[in-house]
């Protein structure tokens, strides 16, 4: 230590005898308590010299800081040295009063205490040592209860965080752990295996998703409200019927909404694996509208862009139909995002060369029929996702990773994808129509039967209209079959016709069709069993029902040749001859939009010198032959009418 | 008997530390690069010194806890310990909160570590879900097939009946 120090004792606590009375008592003077001496020991001591010290080094440390910079802990250093004098001077003085307490006056043995002294000093250090471990003891419960919680929390976190990893890529950043101050644990939601040396793929920023702690110490996983976006797929026909809104909606719900605090582990792991599952699904949206962009400024074949916004598309389908494929910001809980059709079309760049086509929505004459044409607009966007999908995520996959072997291969991949599911939708648009023909058609005759065949691709179509002869035609067929020993002929019990549809042409393939051909040369008996052809839809009812008139009439002639009768048998018409020269045809009339029926029939009667004068003044002659319409028949009347023109022939021309 | 706790505690903290700093360093001696395995057993080494180091302090302050509880005859000296007393208590809960941060880092390597296991987990799910993938395609296969004769026989039934061909129905569309 430094400077002058002065040690001052007290007198040995040696009792000395005040008084001594005649009678021999002595008088001692008044004990003093233990702790008055304490105190008087204690104000003994003095600090004069440190206080004057410390004077002398403010005023030192004054000059000082007025002179130079001074260092930052210099006062710090100065504090700690005068505390540890202090505390020098302390220990100095417990050593000197435990020092005196054993010190012993020669010849002389201090006095013992009296036992009920040294009882209760030892009973007030029990006491006080007693305080001290209860305070100990607060302590250390309080501290196993922080370090329970903490264990607890992070035995719930890292729990949380292994089952998660079963599922997803989890990483941990070290840097964002020190400038965070939790753990850094983030899960990376990009999918790796799709190679692309062409940049197609490229990370999302919700590619990376935090991992937090909430306030019970669980994984937690915030994510701004409307930071990533769902497809969206829909219609602009223009009718807003057509158009529900309720395209798949991502029901994503942040983590900081739901209530945690009553929910188990397994609920929020469950939950967490759903919204990271969502998220996973709203970064594969994103994608695949970038492929769809890409391609839709590529030229192909049935891509035809019209409008094209921030996160928007629109495409025509066809002439009076227009899709559009946009990214909107994924809805919270059970909100649905508002259709962009009626405000896109407003705001959309449209060229005008587009909008030719496009119908407005005041246009709603047609509103019923058009109902029935659009695709189910969920469906659609399924297929959209399915195709991209299958197509180029998967053959992403499936290529060899091998480092910078593979070619620019996979920028070319996706092409012809949005051409083949606009033309999809085409063609989904035009089979509908053409459905609806058919069925017109079959509604007007009444043996007429349509049948769809499911052909599980989505640019064909295909459907068969058949006409079946009645039971009690066959069964008489095969008793006169029987009785006249034609056994080589077999009554067919039914005609057909196949529709099919490639994206918008339409095939129609029948029997018993006649022969354009054989017509031009004056031979009709010249027929193909089968004839296929294509039309288009403003001509498919007519051509179906002749096609079907005239397998009713060849059917009639295979009839009416079986009983033995010579009948001739041209495109729609039976003809019939009679003995004195006189032809009784049987004509059918086909006409789509007959309220009663599609087709008709008409008899006609011509004598035998019609012929010449039609070659000779081309002019048909009312007077010289006679017309009955028979009206809208079935097929058992067909049958017995030709039954009786037979017998007709038979029986002469009575 | 929290000497005990404590000293059960330290042992299965170093067994855990010891199983995780075995099962790195096994697996980083069997690992692509030998930087890797001497790393990892420098780790287990770190740990398991911390492991024994505050498994120690925790005994010893115990110890030192229990010496210091007979009361002495000079009162000053009581105070004396009263202030050491705290001060080791202190250092027992700083050195089971270092046990805890241990613990906190073993998990964090068991979560990055243990690729094996997580790969086979992943390949398992993965032929779960080719095969959940195969089995939905042969669902949807035959739901078009029972779709595709349902509507065979619909449409058999509905256009050999009357309704059809009704002049009502007829050009309804």
């Amino acid at each position: 230590m430094d400077g002058k120090q002065e040690i001052s004792l007290d007198k040995l606590p040696i009792k000395r005898l005040d008084v001594i009375e005649e009678n021999g008592l002595e008088r001692f003077p008044p004990d003093v308590g233990y702790e008055e001496k304490r105190e008087s020991l204690i104000r003994r001591i003095d600090f004069a010299w440190a206080v004057e010290k410390d004077d002398k080094n403010k005023q030192k440390k004054r000059s000082r800081e007025s002179s130079a910079a001074q260092w930052e802990f210099q006062s710090m250093v100065e504090n700690l040295q005068l505390a540890h004098q202090e505390l020098s001077v302390i220990i100095d003085l417990i050593n000197t009063v435990e020092a005196n307490d054993a010190v012993t006056v020669a010849s002389m043995t201090r006095p013992r205490p009296f036992p009920n002294e040294a009882l209760s000093d030892l009973a007030v250090s029990a006491a006080t040592k007693l305080q001290c471990f209860r305070h100990l003891g607060k302590y250390f419960k309080q501290s196993a209860n922080a370090l329970e919680q903490q264990m607890s929390r992070e035995a719930r976190f890292y729990g949380a965080l292994i089952r998660l990893q079963q599922n997803w890529k989890v990483k941990r950043q070290r840097a964002a752990a020190l400038a965070s101050g939790n753990e850094g644990f983030t899960i990376d939601l990009f999918d790796n295996s799709l190679y692309d040396p062409a940049g197609i793929f490229r990370p999302s920023p919700l590619s990376t998703v935090r991992v937090d702690h909430d306030s019970a110490g669980m994984l937690a996983i915030n994510l701004p409200p409307k930071s990533y976006r769902s497809l969206q797929f829909g219609f602009l026909s223009a009718y807003p019927d057509d158009n529900p809104i309720e395209s798949s909606k991502l029901k994503i719900q942040s983590s900081s909404e739901t209530d945690k605090e009553s929910a188990s582990d397994d609920e929020c792991v469950k939950e967490t694996h759903s919204l990271l599952r969502e998220v996973h699904q709203a970064i594969f949206s994103e994608q695949v509208f970038d492929l769809v962009n890409r391609e839709a400024f590529y030229q192909s074949l049935g891509v035809n862009v019209t409008g094209i916004q921030e996160n928007y598309l629109q495409l025509s389908i066809g002439q009076e139909t227009s899709v559009f494929i946009s990214l909107v910001p994924a809805s919270q809980g059970e909100e649905t995002v508002d259709s962009p059709s009626s405000q896109n079309i407003e705001n959309a760049i449209l060229p005008l060369d587009t909008l030719d086509g496009l119908k407005l929505p005041e246009d709603k004459q047609d509103t019923p029929k058009k109902k029935s044409i659009i695709p189910n607009q969920i469906s659609c966007e399924i297929y959209l996702l399915q195709i991209f999908h299958q197509h180029v995520f998967l053959k992403a996959k499936d290529r060899p990773t091998s480092g910078g072997g593979v070619s620019g291969q996979p920028a070319k991949e996706g092409s012809g994808l949005l051409g083949h599911f606009c033309m999809s939708l085409a063609h989904r648009i035009f089979s509908n129509k053409v459905l609806m023909e058919l069925e017109n058609v079959v509604r007007g005759v009444p043996y007429m039967q349509l049948l769809s065949h499911p052909t599980w691709h989505s640019r064909t179509s295909s459907w068969t209209l058949f006409v079946k002869i009645p039971q009690s035609i066959l069964l008489a067929c095969q008793t006169r079959t029987s009785d006249s020993r034609h056994t080589k002929h077999v009554t067919k019990s039914q005609f057909h016709t196949k529709v099919v549809v490639t994206d918008d042409c339409i095939n129609v393939d029948g029997e018993g069709a006649p022969n354009v051909v054989g017509l031009f040369k004056g031979n009709s008996q010249e027929i193909c069993s089968m004839n296929r052809y294509d039309c288009d839809l403003a001509d498919l009812p007519v051509i179906i029902l002749q096609q079907v008139a005239s397998q009713v009439i060849r059917w009639l002639h295979e009839e009416a040749l079986m009983v033995g009768i010579k009948a001739n048998r041209d495109f729609l018409c039976l003809s019939f001859e009679l003995e004195q020269g006189e032809t009784l045809s049987l004509v059918a009339h086909v006409d789509p939009e007959d309220g009663e029926g599609c087709i008709s029939w008409w008899l006609v009667i011509e004598d035998g010198f019609i012929e010449d004068r039609k070659l000779n003044m081309d002019i048909c002659d009312p007077a010289s032959e006679s017309r009955k319409f028979l009206g809208h028949l079935s097929l058992e009347v067909l049958y017995s009418i030709m039954m009786d023109l037979v017998g007709l022939c038979n029986g002469g021309g009575n | 008997m929290n000497r005990g706790g404590a000293g059960g505690g330290g042992g299965a903290g170093a067994g855990a530390g010891a199983g995780a700093g075995a099962g790195g360093g096994g697996g980083a001696g069997s690992g692509p690069t030998s930087a890797a395995a001497l790393a990892a057993a420098k780790k287990q080494k770190k740990w398991l010194e911390s492991v024994e180091t505050d498994i120690a302090n925790i005994v010893d302050h115990f110890s030192h806890l229990v010496n210091v509880s007979r009361v002495n005859e000079p009162p000053v000296r009581n105070s004396q310990e009263a202030f050491m007393m705290e001060m080791r208590a202190a250092r027992m809960v700083q050195a089971s909160d270092s046990l805890l941060k241990l613990v906190s880092d073993l998990k964090q390597t068991a979560l990055f570590s243990g690729f094996a296991s997580l790969n086979d987990h992943v390949e398992e799910r993965m032929r779960e879900f080719d095969k959940q993938a195969e089995k939905t395609d042969r669902m949807l296969a035959r739901i078009g097939e029972e779709a595709a004769a349902s509507l065979k026989e619909l449409e058999s039934h509905y256009y050999s009946s009357v309704v059809p061909h009704t002049s009502e129905n007829y050009l309804q569309q």
